[in-house]
This record gives structure tokens, sequence and C-alpha cells, in this order.
């Protein structure tokens, strides 16, 4: 839980107000907090590239957007990154569970988390790589640097930071 | 009655709303009897008029109105459950039903067969969900929106059919911009 309450208390400080989930076992802790916390908008929601509409929309609300999810939901996404969020500029913060890296068991992820990181630099989206608690408190500092950059950003979280966060 | 006429129809009441356009023609069209500040045209990602709309309506209390295809509901057929579970009151989804993906050359859709977006739309749990004629819509959508204790899905059923238009002449920035000064968030412009 303290990691979990590390990153939602970093991305609160960086301005993220308003938040979207698919779920992952790696993203429970934060989702609890997230749907007890009444500062800020937060739901779950079916499907990443629904998710990136409704960041969307918020974000010309005056939100500032963050949707959590697996690694696997870029692949869900690439359409609505580059002709929605990329082309009107609209800064999005991704909080992802960076499934298939060391400590994993499914085979299944190791696809995805393969490509993951090219797929950004493909897209150029700036990433922060967390695999260390102490790499969270950059958290904050780089959800800012979303709105200067007018971009979406990647967070990555490897597996092996979030599996024991009890 | 097809998409055009309906949006001449309904023009008087978009007027005054945050509008989201659907990619492709029905943003051209609208763009070619009116444009707006207040109108957001997606230049790209088919099917999510309805999510942007949704996300705005969530984050301000100015009213919302996604104007979405067939084609491109079936294409994210899941923001209809997420609508029916959180849209707020100042939320309206119209859907322009012509039975054909009008913007790639009017290939027919699955509303054409045996799907009923109506159907869809109550199943996934949204509420007030109307079907209607082109004629009635834009008095369907005007109550629509003075209701503001529901949000509301409205189903126009119309014609297939489309008028020749021009691609968007506007930057992406432009059309972001502008419709966030008229929300009033942009000092500049």
């Amino acid at each position: 839980m303290k990691i979990s309450k590390k990153i939602i208390d970093n991305l609160k400080k960086g301005g993220v107000d308003f938040y979207l989930s698919v779920p992952c076992k790696l993203l429970a802790n934060m989702i609890n907090i997230l749907e007890k916390d009444k500062d800020i908008y937060y739901s779950a929601v079916p499907r990443e590239e629904e998710g990136m509409g409704i960041c969307a929309g918020a974000y010309l609300g005056n939100k500032f957007p963050c949707i959590l999810m697996q690694n696997t939901g870029i692949g869900n996404s690439i359409n609505a990154i580059t002709s929605l969020l990329q082309f009107y500029q609209i800064p999005v913060v991704f909080l992802i569970s960076y499934r298939g890296t060391a400590g994993e068991p499914v085979g299944a992820q190791v696809g995805m988390a393969r490509i993951t990181e090219d797929l950004f630099k493909i897209l150029r989206i700036p990433i922060l790589h967390c695999s260390s608690e102490k790499d969270l408190e950059k958290i904050s500092t780089f959800s800012k640097h979303a709105k200067v950059v007018e971009s979406p950003i990647a967070i990555l979280c490897d597996f092996n930071l979030m599996k024991d966060d009890k | 009655m097809n998409r055009f006429d309906l949006f001449n129809n309904i023009n008087k009441i978009l007027k005054d709303n945050l509008v989201i356009c659907n990619i492709g023609l029905p943003s051209q069209e609208l763009y070619k009897i009116n444009d707006q500040p207040n109108y957001f045209y997606m230049l790209g990602s088919m099917g999510l008029s309805s999510s942007i709309g949704l996300g705005l309506s969530l984050s301000q209390k100015k009213n919302v109105i996604s104007i979405d295809g067939d084609g491109s509901i079936l294409m994210n057929m899941s923001t209809l459950a997420t609508i029916g579970n959180r849209a707020p009151p100042n939320y309206t989804l119209l859907i322009v039903d012509n039975g054909t993906y009008g913007s790639t050359g009017d290939q027919k859709t699955f509303t054409n067969e045996n799907t009923s977006l109506k159907n869809v739309a109550i199943g996934a749990g949204c509420k007030n969900v109307l079907e209607c004629s082109g004629e009635e819509t834009a008095n369907v959508l005007s109550r629509a929106i003075e209701d503001q204790s529901n949000s509301y899905v409205i189903i126009s059923k119309i014609k297939p059919g489309n008028t020749s238009t021009i691609p968007i002449p506007l930057n992406p920035i432009l059309i972001r911009d502008r419709f966030r000064k008229f929300i009033g968030l942009v000092p500049f412009l």
C-alpha cells in the first residue's frame, strides 16, 4: 500500500485530478485509494482506447487526466494516442503497470513488454521508468511536464516494484 | 431526411451548446452549414466522439452534445456501458443512425440488419434512450437539453446519403484552443 499511496500522492501533487482505470492486479491498491478519494474524479472504464477519448474531453474541460492501465493497453490505443491526444496536443498521464518485466509469471505478458519502450520511443512520448521506491519521487515533477510539452507522458512501474506492495 | 438535412434542422439547437462532432463527413457537413468555436471537430480517432463528450461533461457544467454515428458507436460499443453508469445530466449523445459508414463509401452497418442501438443502449444501462425519426429529432433534442436533471441517448433514424464537402480547413490546435476559449479557459486568441 505504501508504494501505491506514494504514486497517487505524487500524481496529485503534480496536479492530476481526473483518473480512469482499466484494471491490473498491480494497480488494485491504487484503484482502492482512488475510489475513496473525494478530492478527485475517478471511474473505471472498460477499454483503454475509450479512456483516451474520455481523458481528451476532460482536458478540454480543464481537468488534468490520468489513465491507469497495463502496458498491454498501449497496444489497444495507438490510433487514439496519435490522431487525438498528440494531434490536438492533449496532456494525459499514462500510469502503467509494466507487465512482462522481471518477476512476471505470465508468459503472454512478455510480448507487449518487449516492445513497450520502443513504442513510446517511436511515439516520442516521454517515459519515467520506476524500478525502485526512490524513483517515485520524480512523479510529481514529471507529471507537470506533460502540461508543458502538451503531450501524453508515460510512467512505467516495474512488476517487482509493485508486486510486494501489500 | 439525410444527415445534412438533419444538421440543418438542429443547427439552431447546437449553436448554444458544446458540441463534439464525429470524424469525416459529419464534421465536414456541420462545418459547411455553420462553423462555430463551440464545435469540436474530430479529425481522427474514429469511435471516440461519445467518449470525448462524456469526459467533457464530467469536467465542467455546460451542456455537451456528442454527435456520433452508428458505425462509430459499433466501433466503441463499451462507451454505452460507461455512459449508462457515469453520464452526468449535462450530457446528451445524439447517434445519427443512417445504417451506413457514410464517410467511407456508404457501406452498410449492422444497424441495417439485426442490431438495434436502442436495445444495446438500454441493455448497457443508459437511461432516457429515445429513438426517433430525423423529422422528430430537433424536438426530442431540445427537450433533452432543457431537462437539467437527466442525461439522454437519442438515436435519430435517417436515410443514408452525403453532401459534397471539403476537409475541415482548421488546424487541430486552433480547434482545441478556440473551443477552450469558448468555455472560458484560454485567455488569448
